[in-house]
């Protein structure tokens, strides 16, 4: 029974975005490409929740600057498990052009688990994505069942 | 006892419980995958609210440090809890005539602010700023969509009794059998005002934009309903897909309550389509043309329109 409800379970992925300093060209691909008919990522049971409780797949965007850093850390530690985190963008991924920024504190795998690498400025649509179905397949493997 | 035991069965069995969970989550879907078509996207499958509770199971439950425990944990139960009580006293025409013995419309509108106030009750409990920010906005918008229902209300059970020479005529199994014999509400151009209002009652108490003021969730982050995760939240999805249910079945009930034959699965299925059509007319549309308003805007409009339009019903129905 509960192996029944994990297998429907990663059709349901619930996402949250977290800005940790991006300059919003990623939260734009994210808030808007992904939603427009053409790439409807609604179809595969995805819905952007306002609350890092009824997370499932945390997108963070941003190079993770020094003020935002404490932040960003404490909102995911509110997502209950289990979750997976992607960084999308080239800024979340290596922190791009910003790297080794006086005020710059990342990149996210230095604090993070972070469990899928979006490159882009900002990543393709596709891309996006393409990074929330690696993602389900990775929920299934931390749930432990097979597809 | 036997009637004891038949009351908990449509409680639990139907027209309650299981089927009305079937039947709200199943229009919660549609509702879903409308919305989508009308905007022109794909949209999620039919199932997709009961794979959204299979997922809420699974997850991990987390309670804040700051919450009192106890009201936390129990709101969502109460808010189940009374719809799933309440959606027994829903009659289906020609199907099931509702606890008659056990409660009229006088009950359902005592039970019907249950989950607003589970809700209220949730929020204020969890600790959060934002929570009490949605527990007061779920206050005012309670406020001023409470009185047109209670005007509606009292529309309909004017008109049965008056037809029937007994005042107000409180009972739904009476008032069922007063529009078979003269015909039904709807079309009755007296309460053509209070089925608008009741229309424009119905995305208030649902919380769907342009009302969903209280759990806006890129305004205060969903509200009461953000320090809930997991089976508390699904508890909460539940005892909407049984609002929904028992809000569009009573609004069949009031203005639409007609039958085509003495078969009851013909009757079963006319109902539930009378009920689809409701629920696209004043939720789907609404939702997918509009953006929210902001609380004064709602709160102001709800006294102005609605409570206007049904106190007109019930003044008509009054002097006429």
């Amino acid at each position: 029974m509960s192996d029944f409800l994990k297998k429907l379970s990663v059709r349901s992925p619930w996402l949250f975005r977290i800005n940790a300093g991006s300059c919003n060209g990623c939260d734009v691909e994210l808030a808007t490409t992904a939603f427009i008919p053409r790439y409807d990522v609604e179809r595969l049971g995805c819905r952007y929740c306002g609350s890092p409780r009824h997370a499932d797949i945390v997108l963070i965007t941003g190079p993770l600057t020094a003020r935002v850093k404490d932040k960003v850390l404490r909102v995911w530690e509110e997502i209950p498990n289990p979750k997976i985190t992607v960084a999308v963008g080239i800024c979340a991924v290596t922190c791009g052009v910003f790297r080794d920024g006086y005020s710059i504190k990342g990149p996210i795998d230095r604090y993070l688990p972070v469990d899928v690498n979006v490159p882009g400025c900002p990543p393709r649509p596709q891309a996006i994505m393409e990074a929330v179905l690696i993602a389900k397949k990775l929920w299934m493997q931390k749930l432990g069942v097979e597809e | 006892m036997t009637d004891a035991i038949l009351a908990l069965l449509h409680m639990c069995i139907f027209p309650g419980g299981l089927f009305a969970l079937a039947v709200g989550f199943f229009f919660k879907g549609l509702d879903r995958r409308m919305v989508a078509r009308l905007q022109r996207r794909v949209g999620p499958p039919l199932h997709q609210p009961y794979i959204d509770i299979a997922k809420l199971l699974t997850k991990e439950t987390l309670i804040p440090k700051t919450a009192h425990r106890t009201a936390f944990l129990l709101a969502p139960v109460i808010a189940f809890a009374g719809m799933a009580v309440c959606a027994a006293f829903i009659p289906v025409p020609g199907v099931f005539q509702g606890l008659t013995d056990m409660g009229d419309l006088l009950v359902i509108f005592y039970l019907l602010p249950i989950p607003a106030i589970a809700l209220m009750l949730g929020g204020s409990s969890s600790g959060s700023p934002f929570g009490a920010v949605g527990f007061s906005r779920e206050m005012l918008m309670m406020l001023a969509y409470e009185i047109p229902l209670l005007a509606v209300l009292l529309a309909v059970a004017m008109m049965a009794g008056k037809g029937m020479g007994t005042g107000a005529e409180f009972s739904l199994a009476k008032i069922l059998t007063f529009q078979s014999a003269t015909g039904q509400f709807g079309f009755n151009p007296v309460m053509i005002p209070a089925l608008i209002a009741y229309l424009i009652f119905l995305p208030g108490t649902m919380g769907v934009i342009p009302f969903d003021i209280p759990e806006a969730e890129t305004e205060i982050l969903e509200g009461p309903l953000l320090e809930y995760g997991g089976p508390l939240l699904a508890l909460y999805h539940i005892g909407s897909a049984l609002k929904t249910f028992v809000v569009l079945g009573l609004g069949v009930v009031l203005f639409f309550p007609g039958t085509l034959t003495d078969i009851w699965i013909v009757n079963l299925v006319w109902f539930l389509l009378k009920c689809l059509l409701l629920m696209a007319l004043s939720l789907t549309l609404v939702k997918s043309a509009t953006g929210r308003f902001r609380i004064d805007q709602a709160f102001w409009f709800y006294i102005k329109i609605p409570t206007v339009l049904s106190l007109i019903s019930l003044a008509l129905v009054w002097w006429l």
